[in-house]
């Protein structure tokens, strides 16, 4: 009755049907699509990563960059100048900058798509065997289609989502590697259901295969990479299905023959596809700010052309009409037609204020910086020769401006290198964790003919131990390792080398084989290890496999002499709490692993119970009992049969794993954190290993509290939705430390827990708001996709830039999902990489790139942007002004020629080199004082509201560029070209005053463009006022002589002076009050260093309160009755704090204010 | 880095200045010691200009003489009629002491929108250079003044030279009750520029020639080579008084040079006395509510009186003193913060 129930109830949702060897039904439903229309069902196997092809690449391309509100204002530009009634300048000034624009960019995106072609066609064109009539025939990728049957060699990456049928493995047992998907180097296996193992394995494989006519019904394509829920139906069967027989596409066959399957889901409908996340195009922060900027300035300027052509339509009826030599002039005699001419002309003549060379510049300076980035010596990595790599060039600014950091744990945090480092056998403590892993001597084991290195631990006393047999102790311990575990034995060059499901086994069973107890191999039922060089054979009995509730394992097994020995390992509370009573050694025992667990190794309990024949008798005949059950409760039998078996150990001993840093990553942390970033960890791992690591990387302090998932779930359900309440419920838990409630807490989740915040949206808010007054957040166990899922709660609910780094496949999307994606050179492929925005060698780069180039990249696109809207606006809006005095008949102030070198050449050079150069602080002062991040995370420099001061400022300045000269020249015999040069010369010189009090580090380069800028003025002036040109072409070059006159009359110049500083005055005063502020000050920026020391130095010296989990469970009880361990903390700490975080502000602020 | 580089290290970034960002700099540090004192240096520089610019202006003599006739008493109310042709009116006045020469006569109009866009391109540049082509089919930029009712061209063509000012103007010196001619000079009051190269009259003699088929600009008296009956060379598009019309004022109140007066009695100025300025009252204003107006005025080494530059200088300059004192203030609140 049972599985017919299951059946009923599973066969919802199951809709997606697989008919094996039907290649007719599955390709008649093929996915096909057509521009953007796609009808059928199964996705074939081919990768199109590419964009483009020959006939949508120019019109996609075109339709994207038009996207582009800039671009698109720039074409309405061109048109506009083209039309010879209102063209007030030459269509080609604007119209070739445009098309240089646009083809640069086409021909970029061209480029990338050409690689995206090619690693396409190398993935579809992988080769693989597909069972095609009653035949395996080696095709490739992109022909595998749903049904088909294949067959996966060893160290094979598998092409789709199969089922395993059969393997050449007993059991069909298939073990795969899945570094691709969670980054884990370990293996996992996977077995084929019980009746098609039987089935097909017993005969030639071939023939019965391509008889295989099971149909396969299960779930529709989705991005959980752990779950499947499906039937095979089967010879009137049906068998239930679940992930573990399910082989996904991007892992790799190991320790494996072949291993043959059927392919459920292909190409995106993979469920590592599924997971990969869209692409999508990043924008930065200060880009945002500069397109609302541009918007501003688009609309103000429509909006003025507006009033001035009502104004110019009013003075063609009123003014015009009257006078008899302007009359005619009226266009048709229509004072309306002539005011919608003017209106065009006036956006033409006003669009310099936005012009296209700041999107060409901006591009220029991203690049520049990217460069600068790769030139980096400080990023480059010697081992492997490679340079830090910005592989997006236009997100520079946004390192500098950076809040959260999201970062993988294996291959970012950690080496993924685990190290044997220290043991305590019987109370004895053997190894040193002090002296690092490179500088352990090493030890003489020219004596074990297994030994092929990889033990970093120094004990010559026991090797002597073991070797001389005195401890039966040490040599049970080292049985225990030996034996205790599911790792396979792999031979290369004579020495066995392990594969084995957690990399902590392959550490704990490689240094057994080094210290003289070598697995040699283990068949169904046996073990063979050698002793001191000893073969014996342990019969193996029963396997207590290791799950995440029990957290440990055992193994009982037969001596060669007849007796029968449990072997445990597993974590310190349960063996613990499992141990015989009166257990020799305990407190010693229980003192190593304090100390194990302050130094953050990695700590395991091994334990040996002596079973007596009876008792195995009855408890196996259980165990049978229990194996005939149904599912669901053979679990509660087995899990009670276990307990039962594993009582009454013998400790024998500690293990304590060092999981390998990498190098600098406590360095690292602890000064992203003192810039004010928040560091969060996400991981595929265990929750303790995540913690663990939290701890040795300095994420955690020894008193970081954990607010774990009951504790965080009482706060978030609390039914006031509202965080006020949260926050009391919160105070109300923490009471006995309310003062280091917040920084001393760390929120710890998991990815099932995740995802109850599915469900449950409102959470997210609450659990930013609790977060961003933590010390940190750790996630264990997560999918890719909720890993982008804590990146995108993150943006949602907070206004911060995200970062996420990682080194693997299951980092991709998270990658893409933050505002910034930087990955880490690993040794596995180079998917993150590919993904990433930046790519860096080494974690600890990060702080130099964060903090020198991010910080400088932002100081100077900041910088900039608001100079560059500046200098535009203020020379452009002019002719607001100056239409009040002109009948608004958008009459030009300036010579055409000016109008085109005033952004080229007058005024790029110097800004483009403060854009390049520019320094606050020099690259070890912003490594010294990571506060002065600060301020990119403030977006202090770049906010709207200093945008919108910056264009008010060009208000300003414009006003005066128009009305001081207005003054002067009114009412006198000076002409137009006069006034003209003289306000050409007063913008040029207010422009070049500006970028001078902007400019704070002045290289050469600075020095010799500003001087270049200016003489580069008079002389075009001159050049362009010629006659030799005036005779080449008078109507281009109609200024003749205009720049002799006026470059020789002192009314000119003394008008161009004061006009200018008058212009920049604000600036200049602003400036100015800040030194005489900043000066002041200046003792208070240097009294910071010490201060941060001190605050170091105190962390240091805390006493940990972090203890084995054990311990620590135990003190906490021991805490509901005495609060004083915690009561002499707020004493010592939180004052250092204070100091720092009260000094932090001025100067951070006192350093950019001033800029 | 050491010996060891291997070859395989060819992805190395270069050790230079600029790629490592390293480049030597000069960061000024500047302090309230400094920049207090330039303020107030730089305030004393501009209060000086400013001083100087206004005492040179305020030393500067200017005459200057509305002859719109706009009211009834006015000399020219008669001539202000646009239906009155070739009216005459004079100016009297009086100097009560020497006006020091060279003495410098401007007209002046104010309300005239000279730098009116369509306005100011409405001429031919290639047949003001005298390209003969042009003569034949003015550009189309000069319409509507490129064509007469007749369909034949006007020469010189566009709205810009048909507006030309055309009140011609006679000084005397009343000596004894007899009129004493003072003598003006028309020469070299246009651009070099102008004259010599951007207008040229087409190369044909007579000039008179050159303009067969072509018609004067309709509120013209006369033909542009008969602009000057006194001196054939000044005829044509190398008229000076035509150069300094068609050179644009730069905003709607201006004055244009007439003449210079340097010669004879008066080459020092004019003496105090009693003088007479004879008007050929021809330019209408009244119809946009302009003035015309004379100017006497003698120049400095900052050309004519200009008193609004002087003043912004002074007032600039003050405001960089008061500033520099406020900084003061500020620092000194800053450094001594407990003695407040």
């Amino acid at each position: 009755m049972a599985p017919k129930r299951t059946y009923c109830t599973g066969y919802n949702g199951l809709t997606w049907d697989v008919k094996a060897n039907n290649r007719h039904f599955h390709r008649e439903k093929q996915k096909k699509s057509f521009l953007c229309f796609t009808w059928g069902r199964y996705a074939d196997n081919v990768t199109r990563s590419y964009k483009y092809t020959v006939l949508t690449f120019l019109p996609l391309t075109l339709f994207e960059q038009f996207q582009r509100v800039a671009n698109l204002y720039f074409l309405l530009m061109v048109v506009l100048q083209c039309v010879p009634a209102i063209s007030s300048v030459p269509w080609y000034i604007s119209f070739i900058p445009l098309v240089s624009v646009l083809s640069v960019r086409a021909i970029k995106d061209l480029a990338n798509d050409m690689t995206r072609r090619r690693s396409d066609s190398a993935i579809n064109s992988r080769p693989c065997d597909i069972l095609i009539s009653q035949r395996f025939e080696t095709l490739q990728w992109q022909d595998i289609c749903v049904g088909d049957i294949l067959r996966i060699h060893k160290d094979q990456v598998i092409p789709a989502d199969l089922l395993l049928l059969c393997s050449s493995e007993p059991h069909s047992l298939s073990y795969v590697e899945t570094a691709d998907i969670d980054g884990e180097t370990n293996l996992k296996y996977k077995q084929a259901p019980g009746v098609t193992h039987n089935e097909l394995t017993s005969t030639p494989s071939e023939e019965s295969l391509s008889a295989f006519d099971g149909t396969v019904l299960c779930e529709e394509p989705n991005n959980r990479l752990y779950t499947f829920r499906g039937q095979l139906h089967w010879r009137g069967q049906r068998i239930l299905l679940d992930s573990d027989h399910i082989l996904l596409r991007g892992t790799v066959l190991r320790n494996t023959e072949c291993a043959y399957g059927i392919a459920i889901y292909t190409g995106t409908d993979t469920k590592i596809l599924k997971n990969c996340g869209k692409l999508r195009v990043k924008k930065t922060r200060t880009e945002k700010v500069l397109n609302k900027a541009v918007i501003g300035i688009v609309l103000t300027v429509l909006t003025s052309a507006l009033l001035l052509s009502i104004g110019g339509g009013l003075f063609a009826s009123q003014v015009m009409e009257q006078t008899e030599v302007l009359a005619a002039l009226v266009v048709d005699g229509n004072p309306a037609y002539s005011g919608f001419l003017v209106y065009w002309s006036y956006i033409i003549l006003l669009s310099p204020a936005m012009p296209i060379a700041l999107y060409i510049t901006f591009e220029m300076i991203h690049t520049v910086h990217s460069l600068f980035i790769r030139w980096d010596l400080n990023m480059y990595w010697e081992k492997l020769d490679k340079c830090a790599e910005a592989r997006n060039t236009s997100l520079n600014e946004e390192l500098g401006q950076v809040e959260y950091l999201l970062s993988d744990k294996t291959g970012t945090l950690t080496q993924n290198v685990l190290l044997f480092r220290q043991c305590c056998i019987a109370g004895e403590v053997y190894g040193d964790v002090s002296v690092s892993a490179e500088d352990t001597k090493p030890m003489d084991l020219s004596w074990n003919p297994y030994s092929c290195g990889g033990l970093f631990m120094s004990a010559p006393e026991l090797v002597q131990k073991l070797r001389g047999q005195q401890c039966g102790f040490s040599r049970e311990f080292f049985r225990a390792l030996s034996l205790c575990h599911t790792a396979m034995a792999q031979y290369k060059n004579g020495a066995p080398v392990y594969q084995a499901a957690s990399p902590d086994e392959e550490a704990l069973v490689g240094a057994a084989r080094e210290l003289g107890w070598a697995f040699i191999s283990r068949t169904r039922d046996f073990i063979i290890i050698s002793e001191l060089g000893v073969q014996r054979q342990y019969q193996l009995l029963a396997l207590l496999d290791f799950t995440s509730k029990r957290r440990r394992m055992s193994v009982l097994v037969r001596e060669p002499e007849g007796g029968l020995k449990l072997y445990s390992k597993g974590a310190d509370i349960v063996i613990l709490e499992r141990l015989q009573k009166d257990c020799p050694h305990q407190e010693r025992t229980e003192i190593a692993l304090e100390v194990f667990s302050e130094s953050c190794l990695r700590t395991l309990c091994v334990a040996v119970r002596s079973v007596s024949e009876e008792v195995w008798e009855k408890w196996s005949k259980s165990l049978s009992q229990a194996s005939e059950m149904i599912l669901s409760e053979r679990e509660v039998v087995l899990d009670q049969l276990y307990d039962e078996m594993e009582r009454d150990l013998l400790l024998l001993g500690l293990t304590a794993i060092e999981d390998r840093l990498q190098e600098g990553v406590p360095e690292t942390i602890a000064m992203l954190q003192q810039a004010g970033l928040k560091v969060w960890v996400l991981t595929g791992d265990k929750k303790e290993t995540a913690v663990n690591i939290g701890y040795a990387c300095k994420l955690l302090d020894a008193d970081t509290r954990l607010l774990e998932w009951h504790e965080l779930r009482q706060i978030l359900q609390s039914p006031d939705p509202q965080v006020s309440f949260s926050k009391a419920r919160q105070t109300e838990l923490w009471a006995v430390d309310k003062e280091m409630a917040g920084t001393k807490t760390a929120v710890v989740l998991t990815g099932p827990e995740l995802a109850e915040f599915v469900q449950k949206p409102e959470w997210g808010a609450a659990l930013m708001k609790l977060a961003s007054q933590c010390q940190s957040v750790l996630c264990c166990r997560v999918t890719p996709g909720q890993k982008a899922d804590i990146v995108k709660l993150v943006r949602k609910h907070t206004k911060s830039i995200t970062l996420s780094i990682g080194d693997g496949a299951n980092d991709v999307n998270m990658i893409k999902t933050a505002h910034v994606g930087v990955g880490l050179v690993g040794v596995e492929g180079g998917q993150a990489v590919q993904n990433a925005d930046f790519s860096l060698c080494q974690f600890r780069f990060l702080q130099r790139l964060l903090l020198v180039h991010g910080h400088w990249s932002y100081l100077r696109i900041s910088v900039f942007l608001r100079y560059f809207l500046f200098k535009t606006c203020s020379f452009a809006l002019v002719h607001i002004w100056f239409g009040l005095f002109n009948g608004f008949s958008s009459q030009s102030l300036y010579e055409t020629w000016f109008i085109a070198f005033y952004t080229v050449f007058y005024t790029s050079n110097p800004i483009l080199c403060v854009a390049f150069f520019e320094k606050d602080a020099n690259a070890e002062d912003c490594l010294k004082y990571p506060e002065l991040y600060l301020s990119g995370q403030k977006n202090e420099l770049s906010s709207p509201v200093m945008m919108l001061m910056s264009l008010l400022y060009a208000v300003y300045s414009s006003l005066i560029l128009f009305f001081i000269p207005c003054g002067v020249f009114f009412n006198t015999p000076f002409d137009f070209q006069t006034m003209s040069v003289t306000v050409a010369m007063a913008a040029t010189f207010a422009a070049t005053i500006e970028i001078s009090l902007q400019t704070k580090h002045w290289t050469k380069f600075n020095i010799a463009s500003v001087c270049v800028s200016v003489i580069m003025y008079f002389l075009c002036t001159k050049i362009t006022h010629s006659e030799r040109l005036f005779k080449r072409a008078q109507k281009d070059y109609y200024f003749i002589g205009a720049a002799d006159k006026a470059f020789i009359d002192p009314v000119v110049w003394l008008t161009a002076l004061l006009t200018a500083w008058t212009a920049v005055l604000p600036s200049v005063t602003i400036h100015a009050f800040n030194v005489i502020r900043k000066g002041n000050d200046k003792h208070k920026v240097h009294s910071i260093s010490p201060k941060a020391v001190e605050l170091k130095s105190q962390l240091g010296s805390q006493t940990s309160l972090r203890r084995s989990s054990f311990i620590r469970r135990r003190a906490m009880t021991a805490n509901e009755f005495t609060v004083t361990p915690r009561g002499s903390f707020p004493s010592t700490v939180p004052p250092v704090d204070q100091k720092v975080t009260a000094t932090k502000p001025t100067t951070a602020s006192d350093a950019y204010s001033f800029l | 880095m050491n010996k060891k580089e291997k070859p395989e290290a060819e992805n190395r970034p270069d050790n230079t200045a600029f790629t490592q960002q390293r480049l030597p700099a000069w960061q000024p540090m500047l302090s309230a010691g400094i920049v207090i004192p330039l303020f107030l240096i730089i305030g004393l520089i501009f209060i000086g200009i400013g001083v100087a610019l206004f005492v040179t202006s305020r030393d500067l003599q200017v005459l200057e003489m509305d002859y719109t006739g706009m009211e009834q008493n006015s000399p020219c109310f008669s001539c202000s009629d646009p239906d009155q042709k070739n009216c005459k009116c004079t100016l009297d006045f009086n100097l009560d002491k020497l006006f020091e020469g060279p003495v410098f006569f401007y007209y002046a109009l104010t309300n005239y929108f000279q730098n009116q866009r369509s306005y100011g391109v409405s001429k031919d540049d290639y047949q003001l250079s005298g390209d003969l082509d042009n003569f034949k089919d003015p550009d189309s930029t000069c319409s509507p003044y490129r064509y007469d009712s007749n369909n034949n061209p006007i020469v010189p063509c566009g709205s810009l030279a048909n507006s030309m000012f055309n009140d011609t103007f006679k000084l005397y010196q009343l000596v004894a009750g007899t009129k004493k001619e003072v003598p003006l000079d028309g020469k070299g009051i246009a651009w070099w520029t102008d004259y010599n190269i951007k207008y040229r009259n087409p190369s044909v003699t007579p000039l008179k020639n050159a303009f067969n088929g072509t018609v004067k600009p309709l509120f013209w008296p006369r033909p542009a080579y008969e602009l000057d009956p006194t001196d054939p060379a000044n005829n044509g598009f190398i008229n000076q008084d035509f150069l300094v019309w068609m050179r644009r004022a730069a905003l709607p109140n201006f004055r244009k040079l007439y003449r210079r007066i340097t010669e004879g009695d008066y080459s020092t100025g004019l003496p105090e006395g009693n003088y007479s300025l004879e008007i050929s009252y021809n330019y209408p204003v009244l119809n946009f509510d302009g003035r015309k107006k004379v100017v006497f005025t003698n120049v400095s080494w900052m050309g004519g009186k200009n008193e609004f530059l002087g003043i912004a200088y002074l007032v600039i300059g003050s405001l960089c003193i008061v500033m520099s004192v406020v900084m003061l203030i500020v620092y000194a609140k800053f450094k001594f913060p407990e003695e407040d």
